[in-house]
């Protein structure tokens, strides 16, 4: 049998407001989320996973990778510049197209996708941001979170794309790891207990972050 | 360092918690003691007072039925019963003991440990898994296949257990397992979900991979809608008969090849649903896992032509057949815990050891009806081998089979329980019987049975009764008969030589 995989897709914001600390966060955090992620048995069977960074363009930082085999490189901010999601979207919708397996008579085909979003600011490519929010709905996330980090996240734009918003206050290392957590514990959730009245529900965030409601 | 919280339980019991969360379940977060004696597991969202309730009786009187009865501390070590119960700011916890020492990893994974599982739970996914058995495993963290059937035996007889009490877990899975296959345990843990059928109601819905069929295929449907099926005793025998497949064969039952729908979600609900199948259905193919579809490093365990459910033998095959044909989608037909027990524990009475010193399993189930190999590592069986084929007088004189063998190989032990067969080997026995009465020896070109405490042993040949005393040994030999005891329920053994390659 195909074990099932689980693609999981990270965008990560590498515009020039995350120079400093809070790219050094994001390193330790997704380092320490890895590391979590290969201690879950049911994570290290079924689990894919890409990241996607973006500032003024958007880049494959690795394609979909087993967990066992994900080496995970330094990610690095450019000088400056602006915060492309509209285009790390377009990039992402791409490469779901081409790398998530459809279930066919044949073959089991993948789990829904995850998608995690950080973001620091808000999309400069507003435009291409909606457009692509359209095409994304239509590609069939089995979740889509996303984390507005720090003062001048906006949060109400993330909303347009998905009702999941976490909000971080500050872009330290502490919420990082508390952000990377959720999303590692989120990824495991598919081998816990399922309660009777809602079978796919997330865990709740960990108490530093706040839902937006 | 964090902050030491004291507590009191709702008895009054003086507790404490380290203020940090130690690891979050499904449903509950939870804390250690200070001496990390004790854990504490505080459910996250407000629960109702039935569940208050369901769990007093819980740490109250159905664990004092189980513990501290006659035979109680046999169960300490296969449950991981809750002992209390405490209220903090408005949420309810639940007090446990800390799991015993050899259910964290020694060694964790292979190569100096690169995953860094070094003393984390051995939580049952990481056992019952091909891939995760061939690549990540160290070695001497995986076991043989004889220490899991004594996971399995004492799976199910903790099963059984509660089930005689009424009680059903709902949430059996390898997640709510820990085993130790280094040394042949296991204890069963997140007891708070119990169910009282017809009193408190279930919960959790269970764990995906062992939710029974009728409960998959209900669960879009309201939780007081009639037709709603929720967990119980039924749906427990489902994941025993899963759990027990899983830690045999490091596969899933139902999870073939075949495709029910392109939408993964809908693929998954019916599969496990409504159109559940066994991927080793005799005349059902359609959900065989297919050999294309097969990663190296999941070999030999998912080629089930290789190693078919069958090699677990004339006593297991039959509650496979009715777990997951027959009972797959009639509950009333699914094996009991209690029948699984015992096909389990007279399964052990039909293994021998290997010839193939490098065996991964190191033991499998003979078969005297082809030519005896091991199904794992294909070693044929050399030499000659006694089968003991047992008989019990059911009326003075008349012996009828038993329909219970035990394969003989050096060394191994005799026990009461195969002298007389009024005696089981569970919790109940008594110490003096659980010693072995004597031993079995291959010796100067002949097979022995040595008598150490069978004080009426007799050799019956024909008309001729020649007793073997204490202290001397009976040889074996084709179509002879001993009689173990003459007593109420005692047996007579037919020998059968069976000659490998």
């Amino acid at each position: 049998m195909t074990t099932r995989r689980l693609p999981v897709y990270i965008l990560l914001d590498t515009s020039g407001s995350m120079r400093g600390e809070p790219i050094h966060a994001v390193n330790v955090g997704m380092q320490s989320m890895l590391s979590a992620l290969r201690q879950d048995p049911y994570a290290l069977e079924s689990v894919h996973l890409s990241v996607i960074t973006f500032d003024i363009e958007a880049k494959e930082l690795f394609p979909l990778t087993p967990l066992e085999q994900v080496r995970l490189p330094e990610i690095a901010v450019p000088g400056s510049g602006a915060t492309f999601l509209g285009a790390a979207l377009e990039l992402l919708i791409d490469r779901v197209d081409r790398d998530v397996i459809l279930g066919s008579p044949d073959r089991k085909g993948d789990w829904r996708p995850l998608l995690f979003i950080m973001t620091d600011g808000s999309p400069s490519d507003l435009q291409c941001y909606r457009e692509m929010i359209a095409k994304v709905k239509q590609r069939h996330f089995g979740n889509i979170v996303a984390c507005a980090a720090g003062q001048k996240a906006k949060e109400a734009l993330l909303k347009e794309l998905t009702p999941t918003v976490v909000s971080l206050d500050t872009t330290d290392i502490a919420s990082f790891a508390q952000f990377f957590k959720w999303v590692s514990a989120s990824v495991a959730t598919g081998s816990s207990s399922a309660g009777v009245a809602s079978p796919t529900s997330l865990p709740p965030p960990p108490p530093e972050v706040q839902v937006v409601i | 360092m964090a902050n030491i919280i004291k507590l009191q339980t709702v008895e009054g019991q003086p507790i404490e918690i380290v203020d940090e969360i130690i690891g979050s379940g499904g449903m509950k977060d939870v804390y250690f003691s200070p001496d990390k004696s004790y854990v504490v597991g505080f459910f996250r969202e407000e629960q109702d007072a039935q569940t208050k309730d369901r769990l007093l009786m819980i740490t109250g009187r159905y664990r004092q039925s189980l513990f501290e009865n006659a035979g109680g501390d046999y169960w300490k070590n296969l449950f991981c019963w809750p002992s209390a119960v405490v209220e903090f700011n408005g949420r309810i916890g639940v007090v446990a003991p800390t799991y015993q020492r050899h259910f964290f990893f020694e060694f964790g994974s292979r190569n100096d440990d690169f995953l860094g599982i070094k003393g984390r739970e051995k939580e049952g996914k990481w056992f019952a898994s091909a891939n995760n058995q061939n690549r990540f495993l160290d070695p001497r963290e995986r076991g043989d296949w004889r220490k899991y059937l004594k996971i399995c035996i004492l799976i199910a007889r903790a099963v059984k257990r509660m089930h005689a009490a009424g009680l059903a877990h709902s949430d059996l899975s390898y997640k709510n397992v820990l085993v130790d296959p280094t040394d042949g345990r296991a204890c069963i843990i997140d007891i708070d979900g119990l169910v009282v059928p017809g009193k408190y109601p279930p919960d959790v819905v269970g764990t995906p991979d062992f939710i029974a069929p009728e409960v998959v295929m209900t669960c879009h449907l309201g939780k007081e809608d009639p037709k709603r099926k929720l967990p119980s005793i039924a749906t427990d025998r489902h994941a025993l008969a899963v759990l027990i497949y899983m830690y045999l064969f490091y596969r899933h039952p139902l999870r073939g090849d075949k495709v029910h729908d392109a939408d993964p979600q809908i693929d998954e609900t019916l599969s496990m649903g409504e159109k559940a199948l066994f991927v080793e259905h005799p005349s059902d193919t359609s959900n065989r896992i297919r050999a294309k579809n097969i990663k190296p490093s999941e070999l030999p365990w998912k080629d089930t032509a290789k190693i078919p459910y069958t090699v677990s033998g004339p006593y297991l095959t039959p509650l496979f057949d009715r777990a997951f044909m027959q009972g797959l989608h009639k509950p009333s037909e699914r094996p009991t815990a209690d029948e699984w027990e015992n096909a389990l524990v007279k399964t052990v009475d039909l293994i021998q050891p290997c010839q193939n010193p490098n065996c991964s399993q190191a033991w499998y189930v003979f078969d005297n009806t082809t030519a005896p190999r091991c199904p794992f590592c294909e070693t044929p069986y050399r030499g000659s081998l006694p089968v003991l084929n047992l008989y019990s007088a059911r009326r003075e004189g008349q012996f009828t089979p038993d329909n219970h063998r035990l394969m003989v190989y050096t060394n191994q032990s005799l026990f009461p329980w195969h002298v007389n067969r009024n005696i089981f080997p569970n919790e109940r026995l008594a110490p003096e019987l659980r010693k072995r009465v004597g031993y079995f020896v291959w010796h100067n070109e002949a097979w022995w049975l040595v008598n150490e405490n069978l004080p009426e042993l007799t050799e019956i040949s024909g008309e001729t009764k020649h007793p073997i005393p204490i202290g001397m040994a009976a040889p074996l030999m084709d179509g002879g008969t001993l009689l173990f005891s003459p007593q109420e329920g005692g047996r007579l053994a037919v020998i059968q030589m069976v000659e490998g390659h």
